[in-house]
Parts: structure tokens; C-alpha cells; sequence
């Protein structure tokens, strides 16, 4: 019980409840008010007319005449649970329902709704008291009390609207409250099991579109996100455990061997010179990580500026060029956008294209050709596309090949660490685009898209 | 030349002041900020060499910005540690000439100190540069091998320019992407070396009478010899 206290879901249904009762009773008591006073006015204006119209009588046919009147109408029981007596000066009754002259009867004529002495019981009455010509006094009233069962039946009905709105409160909040604690539940389990490591977990998400689902849509995007940066971060640290491992172990070797067998000077210094070059491996490799890990920060997005990319596009195959020539590899830069313009980071954009660029005349056999397009996909949007004619890459290569450290087996013998792609993978993401490849047939289409506005 | 090295690591003070010695350059040091920055006010430098992060109240950065206030124009490369683009780009705004981040290559450190020493006592406004009998007109870009002309594409002849400007002086591969093609990243390729034997071919028909020269572990240098 006390937990079903805590729960936020009855405090709200009860509240709401409570406020339901208040509301009603705040808006049944003026009403009832307002109901009462128009019953009584319309009640005080029938006993009013009707009044008139036994004067009327009297002027008529006098006294006598009234007498006669009001006898036939008591005997027709017309009066029903009206009042109606008729007096002469001294207040002593010639006609009527009434045996005496009631007490508390206000001393002046008028209309009036006063408590007075009916057979011996204080009884609310309206009353028009009229004072006929000669001094009679006629009464003309009828008892409230009579009209009690109707405003009881109303206070019935209020307290009959306040039991269902109650109920109806109590079990709406309890299904609510059920409905939302299944739901809160199977997210907690979720959350608990994502915090012991079973990251894949997802939260449950409906077709709706309410509130508790728009919530776990985003958070699954959250975990997502989540997933893939422990996964690249695990990646990453296996990769540079074996790639960093390869060089170590080769600098550890080549040194202790040195220090175990001091050769003669000439070999020493050659094998100083090789472990020098280990060295500036391994500083290379972790240069490029760190570069990386600093795009993918997206910390560099507060540098963006307005970069022409046919410009940069332009510069880096013009930088290429002789080492293509040599290769025997037609290397061109084709402008298929007019000036394109795009929001970015001049130098993340330009190491991205270098290092497609690179990446192409590595696996480009000789005699092949190169090509650099600037293209607009449409007016929002910009991309950068490097073609090879080289072997290409086959649809699971395309998916590992921004993979850190992922290098082709046509690569193997060829400088590089494997770390381009992965880093044109990052700009391309720090600019809110994407990284594509597409077979060519032969050749490989290497595009990198983003929006002009990031 | 004369330089200050305000650097905190011996080991690295060590390596720094005895490969600086051994180029003929003499090296003062300083291990923290104070010291430094006391050195750098009273003496006259041709270059300084700066550790960012230094023991003591005063780090590299609000030392170069103290100098550059107090009107102090030598020269200053900045070394550290510290390698983001960002940190790079504070650097030099707080006033250093040149950024180098840690682990360098003693050649690459060399050949920058060079450069920049050099920039102080350089004559900015010539129009034409000459090395032998190689010669450069900076107006008309014509470029002259003896007196034969030599066709050079634009980039072509920035890169000659840069190199005749620091003529006699080792040009690491790093400072020709930086000034050459303005690329501050390491493209992991041999492209340089490329350019450069392309340029080779063009102002060097004749190989024995060579100009431009490999240095081994470093770059590039275009000397008369």
C-alpha cells in the first residue's frame, strides 16, 4: 500500500480526483443557490397572482361572495398544500384551510418566506399576506418543506456524481498507474541489464507516438551511439595493441640484441637508425589516433568556415599528380558542381580528399585512371567523389573498410597503417555526412557527402 | 647562432643543447618560467625555443605573451606536447613563429630554428633570389638556369622559392606541406619526394653540377656546392 502511495502514478490520479470533487462541488453550490432563489421568486409571484385574483373575487361579489369562493376551492382540494385563509378585522377566520390565524405571520402585507406556527409546528412558508377593502385579511401561502424532496433528490445526485467520479478515478489511475509501471519496469530491466555490460538491449518502443515512447526512441538512439563508440573504443584498442605490439616488439628486440652483442660502430649505428624508424612508426600511429580521437570529439566544429571544395579538391590532385605520372596513373579533377561552396574544416576536408586520393592510387594498377568530381547530390547537400579504376572492393570489404586499422590484401607491401579511411570516415561524420563506396566494375567509387549547412 | 632553451625535461635539455652545439649554435637554458623569462628580457637571442607546460607559476604560453607585450620580437618555436589544432592555433596567436610537437626529430627541430633565425636577418622586400647560378624573379616569375630559362608550373615555383629563400639550410619534408601546399597534417606519403625529383629534373639537367641535395633523416637543401 505504501508503495502504492509513493507511486507518482496514484498521487496524480488521486489528485485529479480530489480536484474532480472540488471542481464539482464548487460548481454545484451556486447552482443550487441560483436554482433555489428562481423557485422561490416564481413561487412568490404564482401566490401573488393568485392572491390578486381572489381580491378580484371580493371586489366582485364581497365578502360573502369570497367566502363562497374559497370554501368551493378547499372542498375541490384545489388548494392542494397551498394556505389559504380568510379573516375578518379581528384576525378570526371565515374561510379557509387553516384553523387560526398562524403566528408569525409579519404584522405588514407583502410578500414573504418566513417560518411560522402551523398546527403547532414551526413550519417555512412563502406567504403573500393582502389586506382587503373593510379590513379582512386574506393569506395565500404554500409550505417549502413540501419542496424538500426535490433539493434532497439534487444534493443525492450531486453526491451520486462525486461516488462516480471517484470511482472512475481511482480505477482510471490504477490502470494508468499499471500501465505505466510495466512499461517504467521493462526499461528499468533494460537499463539494469545495459549496466551489466549487455550493451545490445534495447528498450521496448510501440507504433504510438506519446511521450514514454518518443523517450525510449531516443534513448535507444543514445545507446546506440553508446554501443558504437565501447565497440570502436574496444576496436581501437585491440588494433593498436597489435599494431603498436609489431614495432614494440621490433624496437625491443633490435635493442637489447644491441646492448647483448655491442657490434662494431658501423652495424650499430645501422641498427640505431632502423630502431629510430620503429620509433617514429609507432608516433605516427598514435598521431593518427589521436587525430582522430579529436574529430570524433566534434570539438572541431566550432571551426567551421565556409571552404571551397572544388578549390581544395583542385589543390590535392594537383599535389598527387607527379606521383601519379609516375605510377603511370591519369589522375583529374573534374568539376561537376560549379563553384561548390559547404560550411567545414578546411583541413580535416583536405587531409579526407588526400587520403582518398592516396588510398586510390595505392590499389590503381598502372595505366588506370583517377578521377576527383566535386558533385551536388541537391542544393543542401555537397560530396567529394574519388573513382579508381583498380579491383575494387567487395561488398563485406566495403563494410570493414573504415574499420581502424582494416587494410585490403592488395595493400599489403605498401606503406600505410590503415588508419586513412577510418579518419575520412570520422570527418566525413564530424560534418554530419557519410563515407559510401559503390563498385564500379571495375573500380571503386569512394563518395563523401554532407550537408552544405552543418 | 644564439639561442634560449626554456624546457623543464634534462633529458630532452640535453639532447636539444648538445645537437644544437654540435651545428654550431650556442644554447643558454632555462628550467622554468622565471628563469626563462628573466633570460629572455636581459639577453639577445636569435631564437627561443619553449616548453609549454613548465614548473613554476609562469607556463610557456604567458611567458611568450609577457616578451611579445613588453615589445620582445625574437623569434620563438613553440615545443610541446600538446598537439591538437586547437592548442597549435593557441600558440601561435599567443605570439610563437612556429609550432613542433613533441616527439620531434632533431633534424626537423634544426631546420626550423634555421628558418627562423634566418627570417629575422632576411631581406624582405628583394625581388629576385639567386643560388649558383640558378636565378629567381620574384615580378616577372622567370626563372633562369645560368641563361637558359626554366618552365615552372605555379606550385613548381612556389616550392623553388621556398627553397632558395632558405638556401644553405635544411628543408624538412613537413616545412615544404606546411609553406609549399598548406597542409598541416602528415599526408603519410613519399609525394614530396616526388615533387622534389620532378623540380630536380627541371632545374638540374646536367646531375654533377647538382644544387639541390638530400640530407639523410631530414630534407632538402639547395646550396651552391
Amino acid at each position: 500500500m505504501a508503495r502504492l502511495m509513493r507511486s507518482s502514478a496514484t498521487t496524480l490520479a488521486t489528485g485529479y480526483v480530489l480536484l474532480g470533487i472540488l471542481a464539482l462541488v464548487l460548481f454545484a453550490l451556486p447552482l443550487g443557490y441560483a436554482w433555489r432563489a428562481a423557485d422561490n421568486d416564481v413561487r412568490l409571484q404564482i401566490l401573488a397572482e393568485d392572491s390578486q385574483r381572489l381580491a378580484e373575487v371580493f371586489n366582485r361579489k364581497g365578502p360573502a361572495g369570497l367566502v363562497n369562493f374559497i370554501n368551493e376551492r378547499v372542498g375541490l382540494q384545489i388548494a392542494g398544500e397551498r394556505i389559504l385563509l380568510l379573516t375578518d378585522v379581528d384576525q378570526k377566520p371565515l374561510a379557509g384551510n387553516v384553523p387560526g390565524w398562524p403566528a408569525g405571520v409579519p404584522a405588514e402585507p407583502g410578500s414573504y418566506t418566513t417560518p411560522i406556527e402551523l398546527d403547532h409546528h414551526p413550519t417555512m412558508v412563502t406567504l403573500v399576506r393582502t389586506e382587503l377593502p373593510g379590513g379582512y385579511h386574506l393569506l395565500v401561502g404554500r409550505d417549502v418543506a413540501r419542496l424538500a424532496p426535490v433539493m434532497t433528490r439534487f444534493w443525492y445526485g450531486l453526491t451520486a456524481a462525486i461516488a462516480v467520479l471517484l470511482v472512475s478515478g481511482v480505477v482510471g489511475g490504477i490502470l494508468i498507474r499499471r500501465a505505466l509501471l510495466s512499461r517504467i519496469h521493462s526499461i528499468r530491466e533494460t537499463v539494469s541489464a545495459i549496466m551489466h555490460g549487455e550493451l545490445s538491449h534495447r528498450l521496448p518502443t510501440g507504433s504510438g507516438s506519446d511521450e514514454l515512447n518518443t523517450l525510449s526512441v531516443t534513448i535507444n538512439r543514445m545507446l546506440e551511439q553508446i554501443e558504437q563508440l565501447v565497440h570502436g573504443v574496444a576496436n581501437v584498442s585491440n588494433a593498436i595493441a597489435h599494431d603498436l605490439r609489431t614495432p614494440l616488439t621490433e624496437l625491443r628486440s633490435r635493442l637489447e640484441e644491441l646492448s647483448l652483442t655491442r657490434p662494431a660502430p658501423p652495424e650499430a649505428f645501422a641498427e640505431i637508425e632502423a630502431a629510430v624508424a620503429d620509433v617514429d612508426r609507432v608516433i605516427s600511429i598514435f598521431n593518427a589516433l589521436l587525430r582522430m580521437a579529436e574529430i570524433d570529439t566534434g570539438m572541431r566544429r566550432s571551426g567551421f568556415v565556409d571552404v571551397n571544395l572544388g578549390e581544395l579538391c583542385a589543390h590535392a590532385v594537383e599535389f598527387y599528380v607527379p606521383a601519379a605520372e609516375i605510377k603511370d596513373i591519369t589522375l583529374t579533377y573534374k568539376d561537376q558542381a560549379g563553384s561548390l561552396h559547404a560550411s567545414g574544416d578546411q583541413l580535416l576536408l583536405a587531409q579526407a580528399v588526400n587520403n582518398l586520393i592516396d588510398n586510390a592510387l595505392k590499389y590503381t594498377p598502372p595505366g588506370g585512371a583517377v578521377t576527383v568530381c566535386t558533385v551536388r547530390p541537391d542544393e543542401d547537400a555537397a560530396a567529394m567523389v574519388v573513382t579508381d579504376t583498380g579491383p575494387g572492393m567487395t561488398a563485406a570489404q566495403q563494410v570493414r573498410a573504415t574499420e581502424r586499422f582494416f587494410r585490403g590484401d592488395a595493400s599489403r607491401g605498401t606503406p600505410g597503417v590503415g588508419l586513412g579511411l577510418s579518419l575520412v570516415q570520422a570527418v566525413a561524420r564530424l560534418h554530419g555526412g557519410t563515407l559510401e563506396f559503390a563498385d564500379q566494375h571495375p573500380g571503386l567509387a569512394a563518395t563523401i557527402s554532407f550537408p552544405r549547412k552543418s | 647562432m644564439k639561442m634560449l632553451l626554456v624546457e623543464d625535461n634534462e633529458r630532452v635539455t640535453r639532447f636539444v643543447t648538445k645537437g644544437l652545439q654540435e651545428a654550431g649554435h650556442t644554447a643558454d637554458h632555462a628550467d622554468n618560467g622565471r628563469d626563462g623569462l628573466f633570460l629572455a628580457a636581459s639577453e639577445r637571442y636569435d631564437v627561443i625555443i619553449m616548453d609549454r607546460m613548465l614548473p613554476g607559476n609562469i607556463d610557456g604560453l604567458s611567458l611568450i605573451t609577457a616578451l611579445r607585450q613588453s615589445g620582445n620580437q625574437t623569434p620563438i618555436l613553440i615545443l610541446s606536447a600538446l598537439a591538437d589544432v586547437d592548442e597549435r592555433i593557441k600558440g601561435l596567436r599567443a605570439g610563437g613563429d612556429d609550432y613542433l610537437t613533441k616527439p620531434f626529430a632533431f633534424g626537423e627541430l634544426l631546420a626550423r630554428l634555421d628558418a627562423l633565425g634566418r627570417r629575422t636577418r632576411q631581406d624582405g622586400t628583394a625581388t629576385t633570389l639567386e643560388v649558383a647560378d640558378l636565378k629567381m624573379d620574384l615580378l616577372s616569375r622567370k626563372v633562369l638556369r645560368g641563361t637558359r630559362q626554366i618552365l615552372l608550373q605555379p606550385r613548381e615555383f612556389k616550392l623553388l622559392e621556398y627553397l632558395m629563400r632558405h638556401a644553405g639550410q635544411v628543408v624538412t619534408r613537413t616545412m615544404l606541406l606546411e609553406n609549399v601546399w598548406d597542409y598541416h597534417f602528415d599526408p603519410q606519403t613519399n609525394v614530396v619526394d616526388v615533387h622534389i625529383s620532378k623540380l630536380r629534373q627541371k632545374i638540374e639537367p646536367e646531375p654533377e653540377r647538382s644544387l639541390l641535395r638530400t640530407v639523410r633523416n631530414a630534407g632538402y637543401m639547395l646550396s651552391a656546392q
